[in-house]
């Protein structure tokens, strides 16, 4: 199995442990991830598409051309990424005149040709539905044993299921948790378990207080309802926004206990025995204590 | 009370170009309901965009920065049940607003432009080492050539010939 690997800005500017952790457990599986060279930015939602349509389009075009050149689907992490493309191919497949448009702008500036045959995954899906449990369970030496999770399904995975879905049913997805489940590691469900991150967009910049309170009901529903010892994520902004509202949380009320957070990808590579320093090194809450528990006990 | 001899009867004309159709929206407010920054200070009411569209309330709309704190989550796009595509009448909206006030305009629009980027992948060389990946991400940060073309492309677009004094070289 091949992939193009869209890397996006954030996760190789920011957390580029989980692009490390993404190169080197996907290949442990089978899954060859091949660069994208001279990719660009999705583009974000609050960018080009907040700006000029056709400029928005022509930048996924732009993106979608590298993938066809290769003959391989796009697989992102960035649940804003995935969202943003999908979207983007939904819209040159349906609009014959914005399509022709881009693809004349592309050929005659640039010598590039979006064709349409393009694909964009997510990791989750390409994980659960290419690769398969049972493949993952078997990649790592020995389950994790004795430690359980909540998860935080990628909201821009979900909706609208129409153009980005992938799980049976938007509203009660599963497949994160059966990923989490396939390394040892029990999944606990809580109350605010499909509540999204509301890190993506303009929320935090034009509102951090309503932002934060947001964030805040669900890190708190997460202490009251479980025993979690860490919060799994597979998107970069559910990883960084968590990260940093629960330092934010822990600041405003000491009572509050923060947990770590990983990418799955990050949780996965350190079972398959890769170096933490290497896949797992970049947090604001530190993950070392659970890291060590993964490595070490049971083990 | 809104003096209907002075809106814009056309407005939705000019701003709903992909959406769904709006004229469907009966202002249920399930595209508030689901809305996370419906917890906004102001909040974001898509019913109200929507109703200020049709209603062709023009200042008011153009006043109106709610449409930017949308998280992009597109809860509402789901739950509509008009196929209204809430999320993209927030997106609408803030071109709308971005072609009558180029205040508006995102700065990340003119970082793409220069950079391929909205972060600067080239410039955390030592942390990515550290890591063990290469310094420099095989995205258009280490394909100058490429980044030449891309800009090209842009150039063609609406947004960069009527503003090309935000767009660097």
């Amino acid at each position: 199995m091949k992939y193009g690997l869209f890397l996006g800005c954030n996760v190789p500017a920011v957390r580029p442990d989980v692009e490390r952790a993404i190169r080197l457990s996907m290949p442990r599986l089978g899954a060859e991830m091949l660069d994208l060279e001279g990719s660009v930015c999705c583009p974000a939602f609050g960018s080009f598409p907040s700006a000029d349509e056709t400029a928005s389009l022509a930048v996924s075009a732009w993106n979608f051309s590298i993938a066809e050149e290769l003959g391989v689907p796009m697989v992102t992490q960035c649940g804003s990424c995935y969202s943003s493309l999908r979207m983007a191919l939904e819209k040159l497949h349906e609009n014959g005149v914005l399509r022709e448009k881009v693809q004349g702008l592309l050929r005659e500036k640039a010598g590039r040709e979006f064709c349409g045959t393009a694909s964009v995954r997510h990791i989750i899906d390409v994980l659960h539905n290419d690769i398969g449990i049972d493949r993952i369970r078997a990649s790592i030496d020995r389950p994790v044993t004795g430690m359980s999770a909540v998860v935080q399904y990628p909201c821009h995975t979900l909706f609208p299921s129409e153009v980005v879905g992938f799980e049976e049913s938007s509203g009660r997805p599963r497949m994160l948790r059966g990923l989490v489940e396939a390394l040892g590691i029990e999944v606990r469900p809580y109350s605010r378990e499909l509540q999204c991150c509301g890190g993506a967009g303009g929320f935090v910049k034009g509102s951090f207080a309503g932002a934060s309170e947001f964030a805040f009901r669900k890190l708190r529903a997460v202490r009251a309802e479980t025993d979690a010892d860490l919060i799994v994520v597979s998107c970069i902004t559910c990883l960084e926004h968590l990260d940093r509202m629960q330092a934010e949380l822990a600041k405003k009320d000491p009572s509050f206990v923060p947990l770590p957070v990983f990418d799955y990808n990050q949780l996965l590579a350190v079972c398959m025995g890769f170096d933490p320093a290497e896949v797992a090194s970049i947090s604001t809450i530190p993950r070392e204590a659970v890291v060590e528990r993964i490595r070490g006990a049971g083990r | 009370m809104i003096d209907l001899s002075k809106v814009n009867a056309g407005l939705w004309r000019e701003i709903v170009e992909n959406c769904g159709d709006i004229r469907h929206c009966f202002t249920c407010s399930t595209c508030v309901a689901g809305c996370p920054a419906a917890e906004g200070s102001p909040p974001l009411f898509v019913r109200d965009l929507v109703r200020k569209i049709l209603l062709g309330l023009e200042e008011s709309l153009l006043d109106d920065e709610t449409p930017w704190l949308c998280v992009t989550c597109s809860t509402c796009e789901e739950m509509c049940p008009m196929g209204v595509k809430p999320f993209e009448v927030c997106l609408a909206v803030r071109r709308w607003q971005a072609r009558n006030d180029e205040s508006f305009i995102p700065a990340s629009v003119a970082e793409i432009f220069e950079t391929g980027h909205t972060q600067p992948v080239d410039r955390v060389r030592e942390k990515r080492r550290a890591v063990g990946l290469e310094e420099v991400p095989p995205t258009i940060a280490k394909f100058p050539e490429m980044l030449e073309k891309f800009r090209a492309v842009l150039r063609e677009t609406d947004l960069v010939k009527n503003n090309d004094y935000m767009f660097r070289e």
